[in-house]
């Protein structure tokens, strides 16, 4: 297994760097330095200032080969940077990028953990329900349900949310937040549920459609033979059975829980890592995106790392070499 | 504090600031030359950038135009005439600033950069800054106002007159006249992205004021004022037009609609003005917001005439299309090709709302039978274009720095024309007869010399059409019913300090207005239930 691992890191390592220089060739090459420079010091500035800006951000050097010093590039700085997380200071304010994660990651998890927990427990309670009453209509109107709640745009769920739940009931406040414990839950309720009601429909489908297969397999008939209750066949022998699957599609979403989410944090005023993406995309902070995309890739290489490796805990069959 | 005036403006000549408004302050005799040989001693001098900052202004010699004569004397030496310069002494630019504080806040070791953590003496300090969600404001108890109530400064007593309006608007209530400064402990600002919670968070009395957004205009202001449901919640509604201009220019170097056709440019140029009816355009994109305008002068600023009207700035298309044959183009045909004469408009606009509004605007020339052809592209490509000379029609605007007609009139002086010196004056209009009236009334104080020297120059304008002027921009703030004193202030920033507000009704109000009703998620769980209960039921019965 430790082989496997080291293998996949290295594998991983060279994915990195690829993502690197895609990031490059988008946020360099692509990028034009003079727009970014007025964004930043704003429509009046005189030609003096923006390029006193490009200098002070470090944009004025060659991008890829410098003769004198082949240090001094950009490509050069880029990888320096990215690799040693030393991500520097936001494009748009000059504050410094890890530092503005770091307070980000807080309220995003704050939104998304919630989500991806009861997420997955409802999930996948509802799918044992519906999937136990098969052919029956209360599996047909779950199936109903999902088809319905997936087809609709999250933006809907939001506005709708905020317009019913927020304004008109006022159950709970429109958006905001607030991070002391004791009042965060209040404004943290409706993203949670929106984020829930826009999610379940989809994992509800896909867990249903597993427990449905691991249903009709022939240990299950055995079990029943042998006189098992259909309590414990669903939650002791399919539920573990059809645990690869699950794994597969939770393991992988939890590196964008650290990253939050776009429409969610701007919608509810959330200070996450998700809002200052959006930020980030309107002011042109190239420097705040690099650091983001370059995050989300690692997490995510290092989730498929951790997947591979959770199946050999939840079934022993799984060798890894 | 003649000292931190001084640091101030050297601040602003430090090339690693990148100050904004260096070219403005560059009039300050030896300005300049500070700058430079502040970036030559820190190229060639050892050690020199690692001194501290106010060591460095004083090895640098300062600047020759600022002199400090103890604590409360400075003096500023001007290398040309501008006495405009006084405006920019009122804005934030040039607030006294200790270096004690830039040294300090340098963002290193975990401390912010000063500009995240301002210092200076006004009425409220910034107690906590995020400016990506909250920011909050808390009374100076260092203040002078605070400290010296005896002093009975003016601007830190509540007057006891005002402009015209404010008494009918009731912002000389006795109850606050000669009180002192501030009246509110402590002022959050959110900052939320999104316009359509943000406005029902306002509704629903979460924040004092708010803009009027459009998805809810209908529903908030009828015929003008407040609509009755709005009334009923006792909101203030307050209007005021903003000092700027919204305008399309041409480039008056182009050989069809420029300087170079003459007289039939300048006819082309003045049908085209006659053509668009900006009063439609407003009902249309901003619910009926906005001011037409006849002059680059907006309301609010000296040389605004109200009863001004521009004889081409109305909407006449039977006088336009007698323009456009006088211009050689009858029917909008040019004879060259035997088709509509072809013009392109050039924007730094592609989104979906730019291009209906840039529609409507060819929609207008089309009248005349113009073929005017949508030009769009990124903000950055535009200004390429323009610095490179390559446009023909184009769209603009331009906001008040300082409350003076100079601050508009001199985006149209040849001096600060695109093409010869990447002026603001994108329209590269230069004539010598406008020049010569500019250069006259810039340095006028306010008075009847002025005033006739600015009509001549709206007699000019008028004529030569180097702009067709749309617009000044109108706002709408609501304020609740438990907020006092509230004015739309323009240019002028630093009203908040005659702000007050009833936190008892405010409270009272809000939590009238928010009382939940809870009855449908009983309702809802009832008819799941009814729906889920018999399939179990009769499931398990059938299992049995």
């Amino acid at each position: 297994v430790l082989a496997y691992i080291v293998r996949r890191t290295v594998y991983g390592f060279g994915v990195v760097l690829g993502v690197l220089l895609l990031l490059f060739a988008l946020f360099f090459l692509y990028a034009d330095p003079t727009e970014m420079a007025r964004r930043a010091v704003g429509e009046k500035a005189p030609p003096e200032v923006l390029e006193q800006w490009i200098v002070n951000h470090g944009y004025d050097k060659p991008s890829l080969w410098n003769a004198e010093d082949p240090t001094d590039t950009l490509l050069w700085e880029h990888y320096r940077r990215m690799l040693t997380f030393d991500f520097g200071r936001s494009d748009a304010d000059d504050s410094p990028i890890i530092d503005r994660i770091r307070e980000g990651m807080v309220p995003s998890l704050a939104v998304t953990a919630p989500i991806f927990t009861f997420g997955v427990l409802i999930g996948v309670a509802a799918s044992l329900f519906v999937a136990y009453f098969r052919e029956t209509y209360i599996d047909r109107m779950g199936v109903v349900l999902c088809v319905l709640g997936m087809s609709v745009s999250i933006l809907l769920y939001i506005i709708g949310g905020q317009f019913v739940i927020g304004k008109l009931l006022r159950w709970f406040p429109i958006s905001g937040f607030d991070p002391s414990p004791a009042v965060a839950a209040r404004f943290l309720a409706l993203p949670v549920l929106v984020g829930l009601v826009e999610g379940i429909g989809g994992s509800v489908r896909f867990y249903r459609t597993v427990f449905i297969e691991e249903t009709s397999r022939d240990y299950v008939r055995t079990a029943r033979a042998k006189g098992c209750g259909d309590g414990r066949i669903m939650a002791h022998h399919v539920l573990r059975n059809a645990m690869i699957p699950i794994l597969t599609r939770v393991l992988v979403t939890i590196p964008f829980l650290f990253t939050g989410s776009l429409l969610l944090e701007s919608f509810f005023g959330v200070p996450g890592l998700g809002s200052m993406m959006v930020d980030a995309i309107h002011g042109n902070d190239f420097a705040t995106l690099r650091a983001m995309v370059y995050i989300g890739a690692l997490l995510f290489i290092l989730a498929q790392i951790v997947t591979d490796v959770a199946y050999t805990l939840v079934d022993p069959r799984v060798r890894l070499e | 504090v003649a000292d931190d005036f001084a640091f101030e403006l050297m601040w602003i000549a430090d090339p690693a600031v990148t100050s904004p408004v260096i070219a403005t302050f560059s009039k300050i005799e030896g300005f300049r030359e500070f700058s430079e040989r502040l970036e030559s001693l820190r190229e060639t001098e050892a050690g020199f950038a690692e001194l501290r900052v106010d060591e460095q202004y004083r090895r640098a010699g300062g600047v020759a135009g600022i002199q400090v004569a103890g604590e409360h004397g400075l003096t500023i030496v001007l290398g040309e005439p501008y006495p405009q310069i006084l405006y920019w002494f009122a804005m934030p630019f040039t607030t006294p600033v200790p270096w004690e504080a830039v040294v300090w806040y340098d963002g290193e070791e975990g401390r912010p950069f000063f500009k995240d953590h301002p210092v200076g003496a006004g009425p409220f300090q910034v107690t906590h800054f995020d400016k990506r969600s909250r920011i909050v404001l808390s009374r100076n108890p260092n203040w002078y106002g605070a400290l010296h109530p005896e002093w009975r400064a003016p601007g830190a007593v509540y007057p006891a007159e005002g402009e015209a309006d404010d008494e009918a608007h009731g912002r000389l209530d006795p109850r606050y006249v000669g009180q002192t400064l501030p009246f509110l402990d402590r002022i959050e600002y959110r900052i939320e992205k999104e316009q359509i919670p943000t406005f029902n968070k306002f509704l629903q009395g979460y924040y004092d004021a708010a803009g009027v957004i459009h998805e809810s205009f209908d529903k908030v202001i009828h015929e003008g004022g407040l609509s009755p449901d709005m009334e009923a919640l006792g909101m203030k509604l307050e209007k005021a037009v903003d000092p700027d201009i919204y305008y399309i220019g041409f480039n008056m170097n182009d050989p069809v609609v420029g300087a170079p056709a003459g007289a039939r440019g300048r006819a082309l140029r003045q049908a085209m003005s006659l053509a668009i009816d900006v009063v439609e355009y407003n009902r249309v994109f901003s619910n009926g917001r906005g001011v037409p305008a006849q002059s680059p002068i907006p309301p609010g600023i000296f040389g605004y005439e109200p009863d001004y009207e521009n004889p081409y700035r109305q909407t006449d298309l039977v006088r336009a299309r007698a323009l456009l044959a006088e211009a050689g183009y009858p029917d909008g045909i040019d004879p060259a090709t035997g088709k509509p004469l072809r013009l392109s408009f050039d924007l730094g606009d592609t989104s979906t709302s730019g291009r209906l509004r840039f529609q409507f605007l060819v929609d207008s020339w089309g009248r005349l039978g113009l073929d005017v052809e949508i030009a769009a592209t990124n903000y950055n490509k535009f200004r390429q274009k323009v610095e490179e000379g390559a446009y023909q029609i184009f769209m603009w605007g331009w906001i008040a720095d300082y409350p003076d007609p100079e601050n508009f009139l001199f985006l149209l002086i040849g001096t600060m024309a695109q093409s010869n010196s990447g002026g603001p004056n994108t329209a590269n209009y230069d004539s010598p007869e406008f020049n010569e009236r500019f250069l006259a009334m810039k340095d006028l104080p306010n008075g009847s010399e002025r005033l006739a020297i600015i009509r001549e120059i709206k007699d000019i304008l008028a004529r030569d059409r180097p702009w067709i002027e749309l617009f000044h921009r109108e706002s709408y703030a609501l304020y609740h019913a438990w907020m006092q004193n509230v004015k739309p202030a323009g240019l002028s920033l630093p009203a908040a300090k005659y702000v007050d507000l009833d936190p008892a009704l405010r409270a009272r109000l809000r939590r009238e207005w928010n009382q939940p009703i809870r009855w449908p998620a009983w309702a809802l769980l009832a008819v799941a239930t009814v729906i889920v209960v018999p399939g179990v039921v009769t499931f398990l019965r059938e299992r049995q």
